[in-house]
C-alpha cells in the first residue's frame, strides 16, 4: 500500500512537515482545494483565520482505480487508526 | 464548641474539583489517539462538566444552608463558576468539532476515483495515475493507494 497525504499545504511546508516528522511517502499540496472540492471534501472556513481546508477522510484505492475503502471521522477529535487502514489494505487481494 | 465537633468536610466538592479535572483530561488532544478509547472520551468531556456542576450546586448548597456543618464557601464558588465556564467550553467544543461537511459527493467504496495532478513537496507534478502505476521497491506496483486528506500543518 502506498500512503499518500493531501492538503491546501503549500509543497514548502509539507517538506517541513516532513522533514521534522520523518515521513517519507508522498504529500501533495492542493492549495486552491480543486482536488478537495472534486472528492466532495472541502470543509469551508475549517482553517486557521476561516481558511477552506480538506475535512479529514481516508479512501483506500485499488489499482484500478477504484474505491475499496474509506473513512470519514463525525468528529474531528476522533481520527481513523493506523489499524483500521492496515486491515482494509490487507483485504485487497 | 459542640458545634464545632459536628463539621463535616464538604465531599461534594471535592467531587466537583475531581470532575473539573476530568474534564480538562477528556479535552487533551493526544489522548484521542488510543484505539477504543477516543469515542469513549467524546461524551466524557461533555459528561463530566455536568457532573462537576451538579457535585459543586449540591456542595455550595450545603455549605450556605448548614454553615455550622459544612465549609467551602468561598473556594466553593469560585471552581463552581469554573465548572460552569468549563461546561459551555465543552459543550461548544463538543459541536464545533462535529462541524464537518456531509461529503456525500465523495466517491463511494465501488467507484472510480477521480484522477488528479498536483504537485507534490519537492515540487514535481504527480497524478493519481502515476501513483497507481509507478513500483514499489521490488514489487512492479502497489496493491493500492490510500489517499489521506487532512487538515493541515499550517
Amino acid at each position: 500500500m502506498r500512503p499518500v497525504a493531501i492538503s491546501v499545504d503549500t509543497p514548502d511546508v509539507s517538506k517541513d512537515l516532513r522533514s521534522k516528522a520523518g515521513y517519507t511517502f508522498t504529500f501533495l499540496s492542493d492549495p486552491k482545494a480543486e482536488v478537495i472540492r472534486r472528492y466532495d471534501l472541502l470543509h469551508v472556513g475549517g482553517g486557521p483565520n476561516g481558511g477552506d481546508i480538506s475535512r479529514p477522510a481516508e479512501f483506500l484505492v485499488d489499482s484500478s482505480g477504484t474505491v475499496r475503502w474509506e473513512n470519514f471521522t463525525e468528529d474531528i477529535r476522533v481520527r481513523v487508526k493506523a489499524e483500521d487502514m492496515l486491515a482494509a489494505a490487507k483485504a485487497i487481494p | 464548641m459542640s458545634a464545632l465537633g459536628q463539621r463535616r468536610r464538604n465531599s461534594a466538592l471535592f467531587a466537583g474539583t475531581a470532575f473539573l479535572f476530568f474534564t480538562i483530561l477528556s479535552n487533551v488532544p493526544s489522548l484521542y489517539a488510543m484505539k477504543g478509547f477516543d469515542r469513549v472520551l467524546v461524551w466524557a468531556s461533555v459528561v463530566f462538566p455536568v457532573i462537576a456542576l451538579v457535585s459543586f450546586a449540591v456542595g455550595l448548597k450545603r455549605a450556605f444552608t448548614m454553615r455550622e456543618v459544612y465549609g467551602g464557601r468561598i473556594v466553593g464558588s469560585i471552581l463552581g463558576v469554573v465548572s460552569l465556564l468549563l461546561l459551555v467550553g465543552s459543550v461548544w467544543l463538543f459541536v464545533h468539532v462535529r462541524e464537518v461537511p456531509q461529503s456525500s459527493g465523495a466517491p463511494h467504496v465501488g467507484q472510480k476515483a477521480p484522477d488528479f495532478t498536483l504537485t507534490d513537496s519537492d515540487g514535481s507534478q504527480v497524478s493519481l495515475a502515476q501513483l497507481l502505476s509507478a513500483p514499489v521497491g521490488a514489487s512492479a506496483q502497489p496493491k493500492a493507494v490510500l489517499l489521506f486528506f487532512y487538515r493541515g500543518y499550517w
